[in-house]
């Protein structure tokens, strides 16, 4: 008799759900009128500066919106979930300062798992609730959105930095925020050279990639490589590590082979840290960089003393005034970001840098959408980050909006800065 | 009160759709379908143009596995040759997609009945782990062809595959009618065209005596063999179909979506359409769809209630991303539990239900 039941009681629950979704939802998404509880809206949107509210007009009051994905739960978890701390962080904190022009931001934001697919439905649904600029995060799905935000007209700043992004005449809309993986690498490959002559060796050192096998671990191996042989480098070995891979001495061993004296780690934190330590348990004696997104804090926590020496490009520099201003900020708020103080940063900064165009479109009295926002963010010149980055300037043929960065290297559990702000010029 | 289904003509028996309502409940549906793509907003016609590609790789996939009982785990893969064959005509030759789709569907086909041939020797876990071969071999070659093309030219910035590859936008051309403007709009019509053909192909085929030999297949192999049903043709020609679809799906998709890489195609995917077939019915076509429009709708539904619940409760946010996956496992789970011969199972029962009512017995 239950068994009778359960079949059609299943079904018509499943179809209200559905249908639930089906009356609830086109509402929800519809451009102009998205109620307050479908959006991720940050308490400080809701709690709008009542200062800057009654400066503006009635119309001008409503909130500013920019959408925003994140990976949360997927393979590149461990540093996208700080670096979207650090974006809601900021977005709060700007309007609890006034918001832009009395304006307060609205940050729509979600998890997409690193899957390509579901980025590409939330940024249609974010785009349909009438985002103006859009904060993107991995190499596939940033690419994946290419046409889309080129049709779109959608000022899009995002966490992958290939160098295929940075030429307007391909993807005009989007913005790089720090520079370019090519560039992170030779940079990486400019300090390996120095430090080799410095240690008195003569002959040419040996490199070795350790990729993430994705397109963000291939995309700057090609420039990588160019750049070495130019300089008497013998063609890297390039080794992929697998994703979710829990032991890598296999791929170690080959680089062991090779005789590479220097590794360059294009990965997330705990696939790096995993690497480090299996090299320490293999007698692996190489130097390891990091690039971008392997280089912080995390990467101490997890290896430990094995990371010690650990060298790392870091674009974003959890230091100086303006790394301070989010630490604080987090700090006050009590936000666990899980002490990676650079992927906080960086989140934070990104945000900033983009928020910095809506301002100026705004400050200018032209109307918000993706071509005035554009050709404000392309006029931004030498716009100061306060120490994390070197002064961020677009024009209209360039998108990488910095060159140069600190190489740091890991002392007593700490990232240091070891070098000054170098380009790969 | 009905007390049989009772027939006085061929053609009566042969009809696909014998009693008005079920007639006027493909009316209506015909006119939902046609008048949607006028109200729903980008957002809608997104989400359908995902179902309506992932409906047509699933038929495809129940073809092989539900009627012919041929396990696969290759079917992105053979999605992947779709999406990369009309993907590069376009990009390459400047094919327009009316054109190389349709190739695109017979290399996929082909490439599946290269693979499937193991299953001849292979039944149950053993071809699975064949098809996982096919599926990391299309994959493997997919991410290092470009390797393979720089060695052979020298030329190290060459790029076939590439990380991505991008369809030139005039390319999405039907019949010499260029589609511009709206894209989610025009691509409904596109999708929805095919999605009807499959459907139609798929229902036909299974009264067919190619489709009966597949189901005899699924039933007992060797009683068909002893019937008379050449094994080797039959599930090669299974294969051969059900890649023909999925290329359809995949190609499809690189034209919809501009842009395609190996990532849309892993392994992962695989799976996705195994469970979409299973929760939405074995062997059955309508189901396939309902397994895909439920497997799209309930990520984009908890991802939604998930959104409204992080505004409710601010402090829960951090939580939501987690909750959600695992609801969306839970989900699953029950409906495994409640009615492991899907949903096409249930809207049966419900139908009965009724039909029967008061007397449900």
């Amino acid at each position: 008799m239950l068994k009778r039941w359960i079949g059609p009681g299943a079904l018509t629950a499943a179809l209200s759900v559905l249908l639930a979704a089906c009356g609830g939802a086109p509402a929800a998404t519809a451009p102009t009128t998205a109620p307050a509880g479908a959006t991720t809206a940050p308490a400080g949107a809701t709690t709008a500066p009542a200062g800057g509210e009654t400066t503006t007009t009635a119309a001008s009051g409503e909130p500013i919106r920019i959408g925003a994905i994140f990976d949360l739960t997927g393979a590149t978890a461990d540093v996208s979930t700080p670096y979207s701390q650090g974006q809601k962080a900021y977005v709060e904190w700007k309007n609890a300062n006034g918001g832009i022009a009395g304006r307060p931001i609205e940050l729509l934001s979600q998890d997409y798992a690193y899957d390509v697919a579901k980025a590409e439905e939330l940024y249609t649904q974010f785009v349909g609730e009438g985002v103006v600029a859009f904060s993107g995060w991995g190499t596939g799905d940033t690419e994946a959105l290419r046409p889309k935000v080129t049709n779109d007209q959608m000022p899009f700043i995002s966490a992958s930095y290939s160098a295929e992004l940075a030429n307007p005449e391909n993807t005009p809309y989007n913005f790089l925020t720090a520079p370019t993986y090519s560039d992170q690498l030779v940079i990486a490959m400019k300090w390996a050279l120095e430090d080799w002559k410095a240690k008195g060796n003569t002959e040419a050192p040996k490199f070795a990639y350790l990729i993430n096998d994705s397109p963000f671990g291939r995309s700057p191996l090609l420039d990588g490589t160019e750049f070495a042989e130019a300089n008497g480098v013998a063609t890297p070995l390039e080794v992929p590590s697998p994703r979710g891979a829990t032991d890598l001495t296999p791929q170690l061993t080959q680089i062991k082979d090779s005789g590479a004296n220097y590794v360059f780690i294009q990965n997330v934190s705990s696939p790096a840290a995993l690497a480090i330590k299996n090299a320490r348990s293999l007698g692996l004696d190489v130097q390891f960089v990091c690039l971008n997104w392997c280089a912080n804090e995390l990467l101490v926590k997890l290896a430990g003393a094995d990371a010690e020496g650990v060298v790392g490009t870091i674009p974003f520099s959890p230091t100086g005034p303006g790394a301070e201003v989010a630490l604080n900020y987090a700090k006050e708020k009590g936000i666990d970001f899980g002490g990676a103080d650079s992927n906080f940063v960086q989140g934070w900064t990104a945000m900033e840098i983009l928020v910095a165009g809506i301002e100026k479109t705004v400050a200018d009295g032209k109307e918000l959408n993706g071509e005035n926002i554009k050709a404000s963010l392309e006029s931004l010149t030498g716009y100061d980050t306060g120490g994390v980055t070197q002064p961020i300037t677009f024009t209209a043929t360039d998108h990488a909006g910095s060159k140069a960065l600190r190489v740091f290297q890991i002392k007593d559990g700490k990232w240091e800065g070891i070098t000054d702000f170098m380009t790969a010029e | 009160m009905q007390s049989g289904t009772f027939h006085s003509t061929y053609a009566g028996d042969m009809a696909l759709r014998p009693y008005w309502p079920m007639r006027i409940r493909i009316i209506l549906i015909i006119a939902i379908m046609l008048l949607f793509p006028w109200f729903g907003n980008r957002y809608w016609l997104n989400l359908v143009n995902t179902i309506g590609i992932a409906a047509i790789g699933a038929i495809g996939l129940n073809i092989l596995v539900g009627f012919t009982g041929q396990i696969s785990i290759g079917h992105a893969g053979f999605m992947a040759v779709g999406a990369y064959t009309t993907g590069l005509l376009a990009a390459h030759a400047g094919l327009p997609m009316w054109i190389s789709i349709p190739i695109a569907c017979i290399v996929a086909a082909g490439v599946g009945a290269l693979f499937g041939m193991p299953s001849v020797r292979l039944k149950g876990l053993y071809l699975a782990i064949a098809t996982l071969a096919a599926q990391e071999i299309i994959i493997w070659f997919l991410t290092k062809g470009d390797k393979i093309v720089q060695m052979a030219t020298g030329d190290r910035r060459a790029v076939f595959f590439g990380e991505s590859l991008s369809i030139p936008p005039a390319a999405n051309n039907v019949f010499g009618i260029a589609l511009k403007g709206n894209n989610d709009f025009n691509f409904y019509w596109v999708i929805i065209t095919c999605l009807v053909l499959t459907v139609l192909f798929a229902s036909n085929l299974f009264r067919s005596r190619a489709g009966r030999a597949m189901v005899a297949i699924r039933d007992q192999d060797i009683a068909a063999q002893v019937i008379g049903v050449d094994l080797f043709k039959y599930k090669l020609l299974a294969f051969a179909t059900s890649s023909f679809i999925a290329g359809l799906a995949g190609a499809l998709m690189a034209h919809y979506r501009g842009i395609i890489s190996w990532e849309r195609f892993t392994i992962d995917i695989s799976i996705l359409y195994l469970s979409m077939i299973i929760i939405g019915g074995l062997g059955s076509v309508s189901g396939s769809i309902y397994g895909a429009a439920f497997m799209t709708i309930l990520p984009a539904l908890l991802s939604n209630i998930s959104r409204a619940a992080s505004g409710v409760m601010p402090a829960f946010a951090n939580y939501l991303p987690y909750i959600q996956q695992g609801a969306f496992g839970l989900a699953i789970i029950l409906f495994l539990i409640f009615e492991p011969e899907g949903i096409v199972k249930m809207w049966r029962n419900l139908k009965d239900y009724f039909r029967l009512w008061p007397f449900s017995y």
